[in-house]
């Protein structure tokens, strides 16, 4: 966008699973402390299109640079550890873990000692383990989980299990977050509750943001910038108010009601 | 009394190869089928080096138990990488376990055969053994405890969401395999010292069978558990000896009525834990406390 280097910069990318394109010749750039939605009908290739950003599935062409680096020969942990976080459109968590291991487990992705060290119980490794443990309780507590930090995450309510998984994608670190559909299956207030969380979350964490939703409202609400996909391919770019007026934006996807409005 | 001894270093042993099993399959995810073909490796490879090279004891038994992680690697890195997983890999364990034992009952010259090899001398003593499974199980409740144990959790549990998290699958993956053969090495050697002879049937699928039995048994997630099962698999079979042929009907039995009514195998995610002891003995002396109260007011 205008001129200036994207965080974010996906070049004629193409993603095809034998002679379907999921994604066909599609190009975004994202800068530095976007809110950026991506909508579109179901099979549109929004979810491959996550795939591909955080390295589950390689583009056929073109090409995807995150802050200076080149993504698209990169595993999906490496992506992770350069700023790239998610969650996902059905929830993984780690069901059988407790709250707190949850969100450890990005802060020690890879332990900052040897596994010699951890073998023989160094007083290192709990001091280590201590220390990220504070800091996942500050992650709980700012998304209101401190309370069942010591449940089985795999026992939590819907509601709670996807703000664990936004817990746990926080603690990444990341300097760009991706959101598929963090809002499916939820009524109207908890869709309000989320978004002012969501909110907040992109303010105090100073974070870049693309978020896959099908409440339209909700991706009004929050995003600057919509980019709208239709069969893998790029229908219409712009803000709230030109996507809710864009002629082919609303055949393909909002409907003719909305016109009306 | 050399009957009880005997039982306990067997006890020992396969406490050793299950607590190193319990890490891969339990924790990481991975089955294996064939994790006697490492007990095998280890234990060759610690008689071989003893006898033909002039190796001291102990040094052959801890090298035995890193030629065995050689072996995991030449063999779990193509398999690993290439997200062979589930029942996939347990073939491809199984498939090792035969081809160990094929290979070496085929090569005559310095292992013997299929007669194996005698005359091995009685080293491991049993105090030798008990201090090496404590040392070593101590180790591994270390390292499940730490960060990377929890690692290992997280990608058996959600291996993508894992790797979304920065985990490297792969390495986790491969570090547990390593570990656990080094476990299934070491094993081999103490037993092979112990029973003063080795032949290709000593680790065959059978024992492999055994050990991932134990570690179903015992529970996922669980080091207490997977241990105390490996205990009960080598002791029940003695005590049930006078049951002849019919022993192998109740162990089946035992076996569909655990994974029947506890399918996360006995202490699945839990540790067996001795807390209830210190409890008991609080209300205990709660109680007598109480009791002396009222005595003395009346």
């Amino acid at each position: 966008m205008d001129g200036k280097t994207a965080l974010l910069d996906i070049d004629h990318m193409t993603i095809a699973f034998g002679g379907l394109k999921a994604v066909n010749d599609v190009s975004i750039q994202i800068n530095k402390s976007e809110f950026v939605g991506l909508i579109g009908p179901n099979g549109a290739g929004k979810t491959t299109f996550f795939n591909s950003i955080t390295g589950n599935v390689s583009p056929t062409g073109g090409g995807i640079v995150f802050d200076g680096h080149n993504l698209t020969k990169k595993r999906p942990d490496q992506i992770s550890r350069l700023g790239i976080s998610r969650t996902f459109q059905n929830i993984r968590i780690f069901p059988k873990m407790s709250v707190l291991d949850n969100v450890t487990i990005p802060m020690h992705s890879e332990p900052a000692y040897s596994m010699w060290a951890a073998m023989l119980g160094l007083s290192k490794v709990t001091r280590q383990q201590k220390e990220t443990e504070k800091r996942a309780l500050e992650f709980l507590s700012d998304l209101g989980l401190e309370a069942y930090k010591d449940r089985e995450a795999g026992t939590l309510a819907y509601g709670l299990q996807r703000r664990l998984e936004i817990a746990r994608a926080l603690a990444a670190s990341p300097k760009l977050l991706l959101l598929d559909e963090p809002a499916a299956g939820m009524n109207n207030d908890e869709c309000n509750e989320l978004a002012e969380l969501l909110r907040r979350i992109y303010k105090n964490y100073d974070l870049t943001v693309i978020l896959i939703e099908h409440h339209i409202e909700f991706v009004l609400k929050l995003c600057d910038r919509i980019y709208v996909l239709n069969l893998g391919q790029l229908l219409a770019e712009g803000t709230p108010e030109e996507i809710q007026s864009d002629p082919e934006v609303v055949r393909a996807y909002l409907g003719s009601r909305r016109t009306k409005q | 009394m050399l009957y009880i001894f005997s039982i306990i270093v067997f006890v020992c042993v396969h406490g050793i190869a299950v607590s190193g099993l319990s890490l891969l399959t339990g924790y990481t995810g991975i089955f294996s089928i064939g994790h006697a073909g490492f007990m095998a490796v280890g234990g060759y490879a610690a008689v071989v080096l003893y006898k033909n090279l002039g190796v001291p004891f102990l040094l052959a038994v801890v090298l035995g138990g890193f030629i065995a992680v050689i072996v995991s690697v030449i063999l779990g890195y193509p398999a690993l990488r290439n997200k062979l997983e589930g029942d996939a890999f347990g073939i491809v364990m199984l498939g090792f376990v035969t081809v160990v034992r094929v290979a070496i009952s085929n090569i005559k010259p310095v292992l013997g055969g299929a007669i194996g090899i005698t005359g091995i001398p009685r080293l491991s003593s049993v105090w030798l053994v008990i201090l090496i499974t404590v040392i070593m199980v101590y180790c591994m409740r270390n390292f499940i405890k730490s960060d990377y144990g929890k690692n290992c959790m997280a990608v058996q549990q959600q291996e993508s969401a894992a790797e979304m998290v920065g985990v490297n699958p792969l390495r986790t993956k491969l570090r547990a395999l390593m570990i656990s053969a080094f476990y299934g090495g070491v094993a081999g050697g103490l037993f092979v010292f112990y029973a003063t002879f080795i032949s290709p049937m000593s680790f065959a699928e059978a024992k492999s069978n055994d050990l991932l039995a134990a570690v179903v048994l015992g529970g996922m997630c669980s080091l207490s558990g997977p241990l105390m099962a490996a205990g009960i698999l080598v002791i029940l079979p003695e005590i049930l000896r006078f049951l002849a042929v019919w022993r192998l009907v109740f162990y089946g039995l035992a076996f569909i009525l655990i994974m029947l009514f506890r399918p996360d195998g006995l202490f699945g995610y839990r540790e067996i834990s001795f807390k209830w002891v210190g409890r008991l003995y609080h209300k205990i002396k709660a109680g007598i406390g109480e009791r002396q109260k009222r005595t003395g007011r009346g």
